[in-house]
């Protein structure tokens, strides 16, 4: 089981119902996490986060910066554009913020989600999230 | 000569399980065995706690105990798989720790006779917590808040020992409280629902749970091969592979490397009864504890009922069919979710130094 699919069921099984808002955490140990998170970022800044987040799953651990070239050549992407982007760590502060939220809430598991301040912890099956989210609208 | 030697053994029984239970009886909670090393303080209690939720224990900082073992999920992760140390994959159900006091062996496989023994597993497992024990003690003799209690409680510094001794005990404090069939059983007529009364008798006649499950945890503490589906994902995640390869190296098992399931209690015992055998769990909170099974299979109590009721997995020779009618299914599954659940408390989670 892997969160990325059941995210996605949940976006087409509620449109305009919820809204997404990602925030990243590398795991400080994996050689590659913040490189992959800068990645996903510089894909997002020409319009594939999403295709790039994919690619990034299915093909992990290779996430080194070669094989991240290749990835975006792969999706199309501007390949100056991406690659200066993630040479020059431009979204660093930004993920560097994610982080510092994260430890403040004492979060420490990937994925963790809230939904309207409902935390839930690990990948679960659609029926959970189901659940919390028809509570959380009958509420409304 | 006869009637004195029955005296005897009798006393003995009283003594050695601390309150009777035999096959098929049902008996609510008195008191909590506490063993005679390990005495409970408060103080020792609010220590344990303090580790409990301490991500020191883990080789990363990213897991406690309570990350397996939340209380808002009745001390389990609510996951058919439990959470597992970054970059791995757990390969078991996260077990309750509510009434975990009242068993005679633990984890799935019974691979600890306590609780004092079996804290430490699970922060050496490279997929829970991942932590060096030496280097855990070193972490812990640097926090002088902890150093303070340790000294207050055991009259000596951190070590492993100790540690899990602290978290034995407040696990010890992790009960049931109140439950309407504890009220039924302490006399109460109307503790139980009609539908929980007649789910009653079904759980011990026609449903034959009590054959197994019964005494105070509503487990008899035995190992049963009933032959349980695979979980799918142990045939499609190579992470769940290493972790089955790696348990299986670890106890000796000499193909551990083609090992494509898991062998369950055989692992400990390489008793050829014990092949995927695993542990009668408890049934007390057993609506909260979900998914079932040590696998997770289950996702509701109704599919585990239709498990039993169809005589158990493939090939299995413990069940036979139950044949329950459809009422009969929902009496007990309300028996199961309504009379086994305490009443809930507000859980105060400590300051962790």
């Amino acid at each position: 089981m892997a969160a990325g699919p059941t995210v996605k069921k949940i976006l087409e099984s509620y449109q305009g119902k919820v809204r997404l808002v990602i925030k990243n955490f590398p795991y400080k140990y994996r050689d590659y996490a913040q490189i992959a998170a800068e990645a996903s970022l510089a894909a997002r800044d020409q319009g594939k986060y999403w295709e790039m987040h994919e690619l990034l799953i299915r093909r992990s651990p290779r996430l080194d910066r070669e094989s991240l070239i290749v990835y975006a050549r792969e999706l199309g992407l501007d390949i100056a554009q991406f690659t200066e982007s993630i040479d020059k760590k431009k979204h660093a502060a930004a993920i560097e913020r994610d982080k510092d939220l994260a430890a403040k809430m004492d979060l420490f598991n990937t994925p963790t989600f809230f939904i309207n301040g409902r935390k839930i912890v690990g990948e679960r099956p659609f029926s959970t999230f189901k659940q919390v989210i028809d509570e959380e609208l009958k509420n409304k | 000569m006869f009637s004195k030697f029955f005296v005897i053994v009798s006393l003995f029984i009283l003594i050695w399980t601390g309150f009777p239970a035999f096959a098929g009886t049902l008996v609510p909670i008195t008191s909590v065995p506490v063993p005679e090393q390990n005495p409970q303080t408060p103080e020792k209690i609010e220590l344990g706690k303090k580790l409990f939720f301490d991500r020191r224990l883990s080789g990363d900082g990213t897991m406690s105990c309570s990350t397996c073992h939340d209380p808002d999920h009745a001390f389990t992760d609510g996951l058919d798989i439990s959470l597992s140390y970054p970059t791995t994959r757990n390969w078991r159900n996260s077990p309750t720790l509510v009434n975990v006091a009242f068993q005679k062996f633990l984890f799935h496989d019974g691979r600890a006779l306590t609780l004092e023994d079996q804290a430490l597993f699970p922060m050496m497992s490279s997929f829970e917590m991942n932590r060096n024990l030496d280097f855990v003690e070193e972490v812990i003799r640097t926090v002088p808040e902890y150093v303070e209690a340790f000294q207050k409680v055991f009259n000596g510094e951190p070590n492993r020992e100790r540690m899990a001794m602290a978290i034995s005990a407040f696990e010890r404090t992790l009960l049931s409280r109140n439950t309407p069939l504890e009220r039924h059983l302490k006399g109460d007529k109307k503790a139980l629902s009609d539908e929980a009364r007649k789910g009653l008798a079904i759980f011990t006649q026609k449903g034959k749970c009590v054959d197994c499950h019964f005494g105070v945890s509503l487990s008899d503490d035995k190992f049963y091969a009933l032959n349980v589906p695979e979980n799918p994902e142990h045939q499609t995640d190579p992470r769940i592979a290493a972790t089955r390869r790696f348990v299986a190296k670890v106890y000796h098992f000499e193909e551990y490397r083609t090992l494509t399931e898991d062998p369950g209690r055989y692992l400990i015992t390489k008793d050829k009864k014990d092949w995927k055998a695993f542990r009668t769990p408890t049934l007390l909170e057993i609506a909260k504890t979900g998914p079932y099974m040590h696998n997770g299979i289950f996702a509701t109590l109704d599919e585990v009922i239709d498990f039993f009721d169809r005589g158990g997995g493939r090939g299995n020779t413990i069940l036979k069919p139950l044949k329950l009618t459809d009422k009969e299914k929902r009496y007990l599954k309300t028996f199961l979710a309504e009379a086994l659940s305490g009443e809930s408390e507000i859980f105060e989670y400590p300051k962790v130094p």
